[in-house]
């Protein structure tokens, strides 16, 4: 029999009365002749801004807004008498639900009989030994999967047009090259589960007829290689990779490749194009890769996680995948949650869910208390921005690009008040301007141009005609931009100009920002009747911009001062004003 | 082919057999020579010209497209600083004018002494960390500013 | 090489046997850069110094990089719970305190709600 444990949390965003209440519980539970009971401060529930809260271990209830003087009833009825309290209970929790990360965290990376005893390779045995690699792109179609990389193109799909396409040799490649700064979820189930990515691969070489595959992963997650390479020698070494797998007529080979720094070789041209060994410039597509791919034989390109995805698929049957989800989306979705949330990491939703759940309840809410969450940023540099008011909508393909954003690789970048819309929009395209392959002129000169246009903007030297010649700058990339980095470039920039203009007008018109980003609109100024004359700002200024005296008191000359903000860090009495 | 007296290492002879017949191998011959060099030397991208046929211009080619292969050797401490999206809101900006400032080099540069070497990269994987630096790929998370003058000293005191 | 066949995988046993105690230390890139480690060595040394019947493994992420390194306990009479933020103090007083005593340490305990 295992002891009674309750979890207790205070989850309320001021003080913290769970000590008093925890002791309470015990005294209480002691005075009833419960000596073995377990009362444990935890640091976190999931559970936020409902006071204290109590986890009831044992009948895996939790009860929320819990006061002092529940102590007596809650031991009394649920400790001893085993019945739950209904009015403490918590209604609806917004839950993850685990697919991709279903191994993560539990099976040893490294070890294949882990990732084995845990049904692995079972879904290879079964699409090799009953099931045509029709059926199997049969039972893709009815899973509803779509591609986790951006796009969203249907899984089945792809692999029906490799399938068709002649060729005396095929490829499958597993795209892990995780270009989106600030995301990490392919990293994550490549160094948590490298045999759920190798599982798919194989299973996609049986489709469409490939007996070989290839893992291009990015050469800054060393970690990452290290583990898959291990996976690989380790299939190997148990005959689920090379000739004859698990005693077919199916060989499959998988080799590692890598990138080296180049956010467009994501897109799946220039990918094929650097393992050929090549600069990692794209191509016009049509031919696309399932007709005419890597060294110009049909070759299919699968996300990590859409890769991950596909061994339950096989394990648990097609509709069961296809009544996780919405309508047009289906299944779940890996975000890394990260920017000015309270708990930064990986979230595993089931798509659909809104994404208040998300940021409020799963991620714990704003990071600073007090500061209100204005924004959350999808797709990276090729999304856009969603506002707080539109939190409620439902995470899906479809919904995401009805606000002018996409789902994208699953970065998830929550902005609070002290971040500056066009401060971050202008991040997000001086970093395609810095990746651009610079093939094509929309993309090399469009790009350049918009930049110093929002430059200019953010040193409060625009004007209101800049925004015009944004947007024609962006209609012009995304027309007529060979490949998607091009096309996409100016999504962060519209987008926010679509939902934030009144910021890009403060800027112009007010030449403020209201975040404090845009360091060259801020003055800094001393305020005399706070400053306590201690000359902190004075030894501090890099640029000896201060000058004064005791009598006199201290100024900030404007013309020198280079804006860095050390004597408003640095004055211990607030007495420096910033604006 | 033109006519260089270079002798050609033991080692690239080696790196060349363990590819040579496989299809578009010259980026992970590179990446194992980064690996062993710390850049990729003038005079070894010669010998693999000419052990592996390829034209040097390729080679060079190559090299330059990809951010990840520097043609000269790097500082003994190669400091990374993230500036993907999740370290740039939580203050990465700060901890590369920080290292700026503390060793007068700028980004991609090397400091007089040879010591330290600062690059700034995209995302090093770990956001929920941010802001996040490397030395010698020993990653540091939740850096402040003020924290930087220490890792660094750290680095100097055990040269 | 052996060549498995289908009916072989389903007779693969896991590292971790079922009722086996055990430590798992979450060791992915975040992991370890906040010092997962140290702390799965500490592990190591310190039940083998106690002498206990618990395996220490790695695993990969959890998923709750903001309070890595993350440990997750697993021992007789008490449910498997997952540490986070240990470093050596918190190292030892699980082995102290939960794994010797069977009490669980207070402070450290994240409890997620994840459907699996
Ligand atoms: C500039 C650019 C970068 C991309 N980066 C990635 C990436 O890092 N990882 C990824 O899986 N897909 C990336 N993609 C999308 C891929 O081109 C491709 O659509 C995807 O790998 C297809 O796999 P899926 O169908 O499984 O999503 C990128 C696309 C573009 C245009
Ligand atoms: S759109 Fe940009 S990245 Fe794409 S091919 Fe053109 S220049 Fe290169
Ligand atoms: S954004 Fe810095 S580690 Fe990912």
């Amino acid at each position: 029999m295992e002891k009674p444990i309750i979890f207790i949390k205070d989850t309320s965003l001021t003080g913290d009365s769970s000590r008093e209440i925890q002791t309470q519980l015990l005294k209480v539970a002691r005075e009833k002749g419960i000596e073995d009971l377990q009362v444990i401060r935890v640091a976190d529930l999931g559970i936020y801004d409902k006071g204290v809260a109590l986890k009831i271990c044992s009948l895996d209830i939790i009860y929320v807004n819990v006061k002092l003087s529940d102590a007596e009833k809650i031991i009394q009825t649920t400790i001893k008498e085993g019945t739950p309290i209904e009015d403490l209970l918590l209604e609806n929790q917004a839950m993850q639900t685990r697919i991709v990360l279903r191994n993560c965290g539990i099976v040893d990376p490294e070890s294949i009989d882990d990732y084995i005893s845990r049904s692995g390779y079972a879904s290879v045995g079964k699409c090799l030994f009953d099931m045509t690699p029709e059926t199997v792109i049969e039972e893709m179609k009815k899973s509803g999967l779509r591609g986790r990389g951006g796009a969203g193109f249907p899984t089945w799909m792809k692999w029906n047009l490799a399938r068709g396409s002649f060729g005396d040799e095929k490829y499958v490649i597993c795209n892990a090259d995780e270009g989106d700064p600030g995301a990490y979820m392919d990293r994550s189930v490549l160094e948590g589960d490298p045999h759920s990515v190798i599982e798919g691969m194989i299973i996609a070489g049986y489709a469409i007829g490939a007996s070989k595959g290839f893992a291009y992963i990015r050469a800054e997650y060393p970690l990452a290689i290290e583990r898959v390479q291990k996976a690989i020698d380790q299939a190997y070494e148990k005959g689920l990779l090379g000739k004859d797998i698990l005693g077919s007529k199916f060989s499959f080979d998988l080799e590692i490749r890598l990138g080296a720094g180049a956010f467009v070789c994501g897109e799946e041209t220039a990918l094929i194009a650097s393992i050929e060994g090549k600069r990692g410039t794209p191509k016009p597509r049509p031919p696309y890769p399932s007709d005419r791919g890597l060294w110009d034989k049909p070759t299919i390109i699968n996300n990590v996680e859409t890769l991950a995805n596909i061994a339950v698929i096989f394990q648990k049957g097609a509709e069961w995948f296809a009544t996780i989800g919405t309508d047009k989306s289906k299944g779940t979705k890996v975000f890394a949650v990260t920017g000015k949330v309270k708990n930064s990491g990986l979230v595993e939703i089931a798509m659909g869910t809104p994404l208040r759940d998300i940021v409020f309840q799963i991620s714990g809410g704003c990071f600073v208390p007090e500061n209100k969450m204005i924004a959350v940023q999808t797709g990276g540099p090729s999304g856009g921005v969603i506002p707080e008011k539109n939190f409620d909508t439902p995470v899906s393909y479809e919904h995401l690009i009805e606000l002018g954003s996409i789902m994208g690789s699953g970065g998830m970048i929550v902005m609070d008040e002290d971040d500056c819309l066009v401060d971050i929009s202008k991040f997000y395209l001086k970093f395609c301007v810095d990746e651009s392959c610079g093939k094509c002129a929309p993309c090399r000169i469009g790009g350049y141009q918009m930049l110093a246009i929002l430059e200019k903007i953010t040193a409060g030297k625009g004007t209101l005609e800049d925004i015009t010649s944004i947007k024609r700058i962006a209609q012009g990339m995304q027309k007529a931009s060979l490949c998607a980095l091009g096309q996409t470039a100016p999504n962060p920039v519209m987008s926010t100009l679509r939902y934030f203009e009144s910021e890009y007008l403060d800027h112009i018109e007010k030449k403020k920002c209201r975040a404090g980003k845009c360091t060259k609109l801020l003055k800094f100024t001393i305020v005399p009747e706070k400053c306590k004359k201690c000359r902190l700002c004075v030894t501090n200024c890099p640029v000896n911009a201060i000058s004064g005296d005791r009598e006199k008191g201290y100024t900030i000359d404007q013309e020198k001062c280079i804006k860095c903000g050390r004597c408003f860090d640095v004055c211990k009495f607030e007495a420096i004003a910033r604006a | 082919m033109c006519s260089t007296s270079t002798t050609t290492s033991p080692e690239i002879s080696t790196l060349v057999e363990k590819w040579r017949g496989k299809k578009g191998s010259l980026i992970m011959v590179l990446h194992e020579l980064q690996n062993h060099y710390g850049y990729v030397p003038r005079d070894v991208s010669l010998q693999l010209s000419q052990q592996l046929d390829i034209p040097l211009a390729r080679i060079y080619e190559v090299i330059t497209f990809y951010n990840y292969f520097k043609l000269d050797p790097p500082g003994k401490y190669t400091i990374a600083i993230c500036l993907g999206t999740a370290c740039y809101l939580k203050g990465a900006p700060d901890l590369v004018d920080e290292v700026k400032n503390l060793l007068d080099i700028g980004e991609g540069q090397t400091s007089k002494d040879g010591l330290f070497h600062l690059d700034v990269v995209r995302c090093l994987g770990c956001c929920g960390l941010a802001p996040v630096l490397s030395v010698n790929g020993q990653i540091y998370g939740k850096v402040k500013r003020s924290e930087v003058m220490g890792i660094l000293s750290k680095y100097k005191k055990e040269d | 090489m052996v060549q498995l066949t289908r009916d072989d995988l389903k007779k693969v046993q896991p590292k971790i046997k079922a009722g086996q105690q055990y430590v798992k230390v979450g060791m992915s890139t975040c992991g370890i850069a906040a010092g997962a480690q140290e702390v799965f060595e500490l592990f190591t040394k310190e039940i083998k110094q106690h002498d206990l019947n618990v395996v220490v493994t790695k695993t990969g992420c959890l998923g709750m990089c903001h309070a890595e390194p993350l440990v997750e306990v697993s021992v007789e009479g008490l449910p498997s719970v997952i540490y986070g933020r240990v470093n050596g103090e918190v190292a030892h007083r699980i082995i102290e305190e939960h794994v010797c005593g069977k009490r669980l340490v207070n402070d450290h305990i994240f409890d997620l709600p994840i459907r699996r």
